[in-house]
């Protein structure tokens, strides 16, 4: 990948033998045999001094260090896949370049795991200095980046993890704050998707709504932000909150529970593989019949809809894109992208990849690859506006989030037999993410 | 809305515990418990008899569910996969317990833990290489004659779960008779009661060694492959799986047939029931209910004491 | 022999002395990944004071890690940020819940050891998942501070890298110096004892019991040790630091470096941390890499990282043999 990779993996080899060097003794002291020829070992550990790194001179011609933690393993390994592509596609589409600068892209697996992603932001960081970083699926992993850095000062254009926590300012001490100056998210916030959806549903769907959502932290964070708007419109919660497990695969013991409530319509959050279940189980067990179901657009997203096929059908989301979204730049996006990866169906992690990508390159053009004054290099982020497939892209100046426009969707057949998410209205303004926790 | 019953316990949600929500809550225990008893069989048998911990068993069930997948798409028929998918991850057992297990005759647990690990290690991430596998979740429809659902009550309950239940049921009488009633049967207890000395009596123990391992590595692919349409296929269902089987192992006994069948059912109850009652510790019954089992019999509720 | 104890005093010496130096030479990457190693060294050598001495084989070991980790990172919050202040009652509230955990676990053997510490394990990564207004729930503990010392009018924080090496170096020398001590007691020699046949011990009037839980006590603290340091270090706590998959890969460690030994584990720790950073940012498919090195290890390196050097120092492998536990499976022979 980078071709600093190299001398690291020297630096580590040498950690090896250091290491190594801590062995001989307890070795010396089971065997107690001659011990003449160990010392070798032990005298590798010290003079590896080689590692005298030069302090990186900024020049406007030195490439453009930009890191990336994404998922290729694990849960998440299809959403990595997905903002790796549109980022991709992106950077391909101005070779690589930006204010003059190549873009010298490091990428880290983030393998749905705080300790190795925290590895490899210290190694991006320390080894390989970036000079910014971008990706992050999980929010929990979030969070576990977010001390780091800040304190690293590393301009950051987050992809995905939605948490509302990441840019929420704490007021009066209060500790769950997590906004950073120099941490900018693209993707969403759970409020900006969840918190239209509520009012709506009580208005136009059904005024008792019972709740189903993974039970982590994004999953109840979304179910408070849909009740505040749906009980303000005069709705009614049916019976309790029902809360799987993150990962359940088989929801059969909570349809049940669903169905027990007489609630007409269901607030659902999942994703990837417990949506892909949840829907088609739904069904399944016969609740599709009687209740309809609403949540977040991650439900029926593209990842899962073609698993869920009919069962999906009729589901009503919110999310900030959809495939059917009928503007010039999302259409030659999707044509775009259509060609350059024909085996990975395009979704909403692609088009935040492809965003990211962008707000990094107008960055950079905007300072004219001079990223030595970091204020205006973050002021230029922050000013960065264009065309997105979403629509018109712009940072919220006092969170460092990003300003959706939310469309309200239902899934339907379309010509050619398949399903998609079809939109029927959208936000009268674009929604920002409070600025206070 | 029925009448809520009021429970003696705290933090219970008020369920609406009617015959029917019962009945299709058992049903639900029920049909994950002998799926997971496919799997557990293979582990439990071979645990008992090689005295091997597999931690790659996962990993058979993992590839019987992606085979199959690959055989559904090529040849469209469930039935097909169904059978083909087993037959394949059985000669993969049969190689690996031939050329990795084998050679480690002898070497305690330890070493066997290592490289199960890491066959299961490079076996996850062989799924998510393959193109049209692992990375994105994947379904496996269930085949079109057993789709619908049928009214249970006031509900409705999906037909492949009742025939999922059925087969289950069916495969471990069948192989509860061979066990006890079949001379290759009485090899296996022979096996696991002491395999030097069934290997004393002239039999050639280390080709019954490769076919139990073989026939639990196909049990635990027939198990993929039953359990796809019910739960979908995704990077990490081997090492879930793996969990719960080996829960199974240990709650029902080492190397008993009857103990990973009774062992399934209450850990597909247990759980369940769990999630319904104490929806907060969902994560948690099945481990209560194996630490309880060890405390009170340590060996198991079929092991034999030691 | 006088010489020889003499060559292995120097030898401690001059590693002791290469890992002072380490951080005047090396870059801060470097020194920040052995900051990691040592900490995991710590808990991987606290692990196999059960595995290897006295053979009972944990698969739920990363609960103690989590405990240490979580206690440090709350009381430091919300409490005091001095490490003088929460170090101690972090680790007594991780020895409390070992003796809790230990009391109950070693009642079995074996397998059903490793199942029944792996469910006590899963149990605290359920409270750790539930218990939101302490541990944060899914969200982790985030934003933990940098640990300071502060003892009458002294005051050190430990703000940079290579100040946080130092203070793990100094626990790594410390733990390594205490559990050594440990296993070359009268103490220790029971342990072994025990794992050798604990029938004989028990015949001969060892009330085995309150050794293997005291044993279990003690690792526990000291992968308390460990969780306290790295909640110090990342400044962020996860319930994953105690779901099973972590005390899969601390395992994992004991048993690549050599079980049975102290160093061999610390080794295991850095060879597994290292491959994996270096693996990890090499390739996508590093999982098979690392599972391929493990398959390797096993025919090649029978007795971990440990028996592979000895077999490298021709003579010495023959010394070093029977110093090993001939195998270690969690079943003592009965």
């Amino acid at each position: 990948m980078s071709n600093l990779s190299l001398t690291r993996r020297d630096f580590l080899k040498k950690l090896a033998l250091g290491a190594g060097a801590i062995t001989v003794v307890p070795i010396l002291e089971a065997c107690a045999a001659p011990a003449a020829p160990t010392t070798a070992p032990a005298a590798t550990a010290a003079p590896t001094v080689a590692a005298v790194v030069s302090p990186t001179v900024l020049k406007p011609s030195a490439p453009f260090k930009l890191g990336s933690i994404l998922p290729y393993t694990k849960v998440y390994a299809g959403l990595g896949e997905s903002i790796t592509n549109g980022m991709t596609l992106y950077f391909d589409s101005v070779n690589n370049t930006a204010g003059g600068r190549t873009i010298d892209w490091i990428k880290e697996d983030e393998a749905n795991d705080a300790q190795i992603s925290l590895q490899a932001l210290t190694k991006l960081i320390q080894q390989d200095k970036i000079d910014m970083i971008t990706g992050i699926v999980n929010t929990g992993i979030m969070y576990a980046l977010r001390t780091p850095l800040n304190d690293a000062k590393m301009p950051s254009v987050i992809s995905n993890a939605g948490g509302n926590l990441l840019t929420r300012k704490g007021v009066n001490g209060n500790l769950k704050g997590l906004y950073s100056p120099y941490i900018f998210r693209c993707s969403f916030s759970s409020y900006q998707i969840s918190n239209p959806l509520g009012g709506w549903v009580a208005q136009n769907v059904s005024k008792k709504v019972a709740i189903c959502a993974s039970n982590y932290g994004f999953g109840t964070e979304s179910v408070a932000d849909f009740k505040a708007t749906f009980t303000a419109a005069g709705g009614t919660i049916m019976g309790k909150d029902i809360l799987p497990p993150l990962g359940t695969t088989d929801f059969s013991t909570y349809l049940p529970q669903i169905a027990a409530t007489n609630a007409e319509a269901v607030y659902s959050f999942f994703s990837g593989s417990d949506a892909l279940n949840y829907v088609k189980q739904f069904d399944q067990f016969g609740l599709k019949k009687t209740m309809k179901i609403v949540g977040a657009g991650f439900l029926t997203e593209t990842d899962v809809l073609p698993g869920q096929g009919a069962s999906a059908l009729d589901a009503y989301t919110t999310l900030h894109w959809s495939t059917t979204l009928d503007n010039p730049t999302n259409q030659k996006f999707m044509a775009d992208y259509a060609k350059r990866f024909p085996n990975k169906e395009v979704d909403v992690f692609a088009m935040a990849g492809f965003d990211a990508a962008r707000i990094i390159v107008e960055a950079l053009n905007a300072v004219k690859g001079d990223t030595s004054d970091q204020s205006k290099l973050l002021d230029a982020i922050r000013a960065v506006t264009f065309d997105s497939p979403r629509g018109t892209f712009v940072f919220d100046p006092n969170t460092n989030n990003v300003i959706n426009e939310i469309y309200y969707r239902q899934v339907k057949q379309n010509a050619s037999g398949g399903y998609e998410n079809a939109i029927i209205g959208k936000t009268p303004q674009p929604i920002k993410d409070p600025e206070n926790v | 809305m029925g009448r809520p019953v009021r429970s003696p316990l705290p933090r219970i949600p008020m369920l609406n515990l009617t015959p029917d929500f019962l009945l299709i809550q058992l049903l639900n225990g029920l049909s994950s418990g002998v799926l997971l008893f496919l799997i557990s069989a293979g582990l439990s048998i071979i645990f008992g008899m090689m005295d091997v911990i597999n931690l790659a068993h996962g990993s058979f069930y993992m590839l019987g569910a992606y085979f199959g997948l690959t055989i559904l798409r090529v040849t469209q028929s469930f039935w097909l996969a169904l059978i083909l998918a087993p037959l394949l991850v059985a000669l993969l057992g049969l190689a690996g317990e031939r050329f990795l297990l084998r050679p480690l005759k002898g070497r305690g647990h330890l070493d066997q833990v290592l490289l199960t690990f890491g066959v299961a290690l490079v076996l996850a991430d062989l799924v998510l290489a393959v193109p049209g596998w692992g990375g994105t979740v994947r379904a496996l429809p269930a085949p079109p004659e057993l789709a619908g659902s049928i009214p249970i009550g006031k509900g409705q309950y999906p037909v492949y779960r009742l025939f999922a239940i059925g087969v289950g049921l069916l495969l471990a009488l069948i192989l509860g008779l061979i066990i006890t009633r079949t001379q290759i049967g009485a090899i296996v207890r022979a096996g696991v009661a002491d395999a030097e000395m069934a290997s004393g009596l002239g039999i050639n123990i280390s080709l019954v060694f490769s076919l139990v391992f073989a026939v639990g590595a196909a049990l635990a692919a027939f198990g993929g492959v039953m359990t796809a349409p019910i739960v979908s296929l995704q990077p990490g269902m081997d090492a879930d799986t793996l969990i719960r089987a080996l829960i199974v192992v240990v709650v029902g006994g080492l190397g008993t047939l009857r103990g990973a069948f009774w062992g399934s059912l209450l850990i597909g109850e247990v759980d369940n029931f769990g999630r319904a009652l104490l929806p907060d510790y969902a994560l948690f019954s099945i481990y209560v209910i194996m630490a309880v089992v060890l405390l009170l019999r340590p060996a198991g509720l079929f092991g034999r004491k030691t | 022999m006088p010489r020889q104890t003499e060559i292995l005093w120097a030898i401690a010496i001059a590693i002791v002395l290469a890992l002072i130096a380490l951080p005047f030479v090396e870059s801060t990457y470097v020194v920040t990944t052995v900051t990691e190693i040592l900490i995991f060294a710590i808990f991987a050598m606290s692990l196999d004071l059960l595995i290897g001495y006295t053979g009972l084989v944990s698969f739920g070991h990363a609960a103690f890690f989590g405990i240490g980790a979580y206690a440090a990172g709350y009381l430091a919050q919300m409490l005091s940020p001095n490490f003088l202040v929460y170090l101690p009652l972090a680790l007594l509230i991780t020895a409390a819940c070992a003796l809790v955990i230990g009391f109950f676990s070693i009642r079995v053997s074996g397998v059903y050891f490793l199942m029944l510490t792996l469910a006590f394990s899963q149990m605290v990564y359920a409270i750790a998942f539930n218990w939101t207004d302490v541990t944060g729930g899914s969200n982790g503990l985030s934003g933990i501070p940098r640990p300071q010392i502060e003892l009458f009018s002294l005051q050190w924080s430990f703000e940079d890298e290579i100040s946080r090496y130092f203070l793990v170096l100094a626990f790594f020398l410390l733990s390594y110096a205490a559990l050594r001590a440990v296993v070359r007691s009268q103490f220790g020699h029971v342990l072994v004892g025990i794992r050798e046949n604990e029938t004989r011990l028990r015949a001969i009037g060892y009330d085995t019991a309150r050794f293997k839980l005291a044993a279990f006590v003690i690792a526990g603290i000291f992968a308390g040790v460990a969780g306290v340091l790295y909640a110090g270090f990342n400044r962020f706590v996860s319930p994953g630091e105690v779901y099973w998959s972590a005390s899969g890969q601390v395992l994992i460690m004991v048993i690549i470096g050599g079980a049975g030994t102290l160093v061999g584990p610390a080794l295991g720790a850095a060879l597994v941390l290292a491959l994996q950073n270096v693996v990890s940012s090499s390739t996508e498919r590093w999982s098979t890499i690392m599972g391929l090195i493990f398959i390797l290890f096993v025919f090649a390196a029978r007795f971990g990282i440990i028996g592979l050097i000895a077999q490298i120092m021709e003579g010495m492998a023959v010394r070093l043999r029977p110093a090993l536990p001939k195998e270690i499976n969690g079943h003592p022979p009965n």
